[in-house]
């Protein structure tokens, strides 16, 4: 069930509201794009011009769910765009930062290695992990924020999840998953 | 069984890699101050535009519509008796030019056949006088 916004129809949202949603929202949004850039300044700099493109389209938007449904799916092109646009390298492994995150649960050296991983997959596929297991999002869910057959969001993933599996476990050698 | 196996371990280091990363401090703070910044360019620039709010009423917009076709119609019939206007002012000079000129030839072979009566006679008189002579 949506949630409802502050005020009981977005187009009436004042800019308190405005401010209460960008903070209810603003985790989802830079860990969208950190986790995709592996950039934060830029990471920070895509979430702040996705919430000022929210500001500008609040009177569309009708509930919590929509907003999170289009801060989502505008993050995600905006992340995409923007490696494009800035013609981004593909992220070598060994050149991914560490994640500002508290201390992980399990091996360190395989999360960094996993992460290392994920940031060097191509882009969409990319994006479709991203939203899968940080959002925990249905591939259902995926493909309606994507545009996509959820057949091809689901087939990205079975890819995405070998390819990470076999070089997962080609990295560590011996160390297992 | 195994693979299956590894692909859960997969999908569980992966949720716990990619889990949510806290925003940078005082992230809400400077949306929120480019909000403000960009509201207070927009209404600066607002006022400065009001004017050509007008045009966002349709009756406006056609009466604009049809004004600006009206203009250009009358301004391509005013361009086109203009050019008309030239066309004759530029044939009645050649037409007057021919006169004139075919009044100077008139009046030079007029001129041209006194002459020449002129000579004729100076050389019948010659002739005459030759003829006493003899």
């Amino acid at each position: 069930m949506a949630e409802p916004l502050p005020a009981e129809k977005a187009a009436d949202i004042a800019e308190s509201d405005f401010a209460e949603i960008v903070r209810r929202h603003q985790v989802m949004v830079y860990s969208i794009a950190q986790h995709f850039l592996a950039d934060r300044s830029a990471a920070e700099e895509l979430a702040q011009d996705v919430f000022l493109q929210l500001h500008a389209n609040l009177a569309s938007l009708k509930s919590d769910d929509h907003v999170k449904f289009w801060l989502r799916k505008v993050t995600g092109h905006r992340c995409i765009d923007y490696k494009r646009r800035r013609g981004l390298p593909q992220v070598a492994l060994d050149d991914v930062p560490e994640c500002a995150a508290p201390a992980e649960a399990g091996d360190p050296l395989l999360s960094r290695r996993l992460r290392q991983l994920v940031a060097s997959l191509p882009e969409k596929p990319r994006l479709i992990v991203i939203l899968r297991y940080q959002e925990d999002m249905a591939a259902e869910e995926i493909s309606n924020v994507l545009a996509m057959p959820v057949a091809t969001v689901k087939s990205h993933l079975q890819r995405s999840l070998a390819m990470l599996r076999e070089k997962m476990t080609r990295a560590l050698g011996e160390v297992t998953i | 069984m195994s693979v299956d196996n590894d692909m859960n371990r997969t999908e569980d280091a992966l949720k716990r890699v990619l889990r949510r990363q806290p925003a940078p401090d005082s992230f809400a703070d400077r949306v929120l101050a480019r909000v403000a910044e960009r509201n207070s360019a927009e209404s600066g620039r607002g006022h400065r535009d009001s004017w050509w709010c007008v045009f966002v009423q349709p009756l406006v917009r056609w009466a604009t519509a049809t004004a600006l076709a009206v203009a250009l119609v009358a301004g391509g019939l005013h361009y086109r008796q203009v050019q008309y206007d030239k066309a004759e002012r530029e044939r009645a000079q050649g037409e007057a030019a021919k006169q004139r000129l075919m009044l100077a030839l008139r009046i030079a072979s007029s001129k041209l056949q006194l002459a020449k009566s002129k000579v004729n006679e100076i050389n019948a008189d010659q002739a005459g006088n030759r003829e006493e002579k003899e």
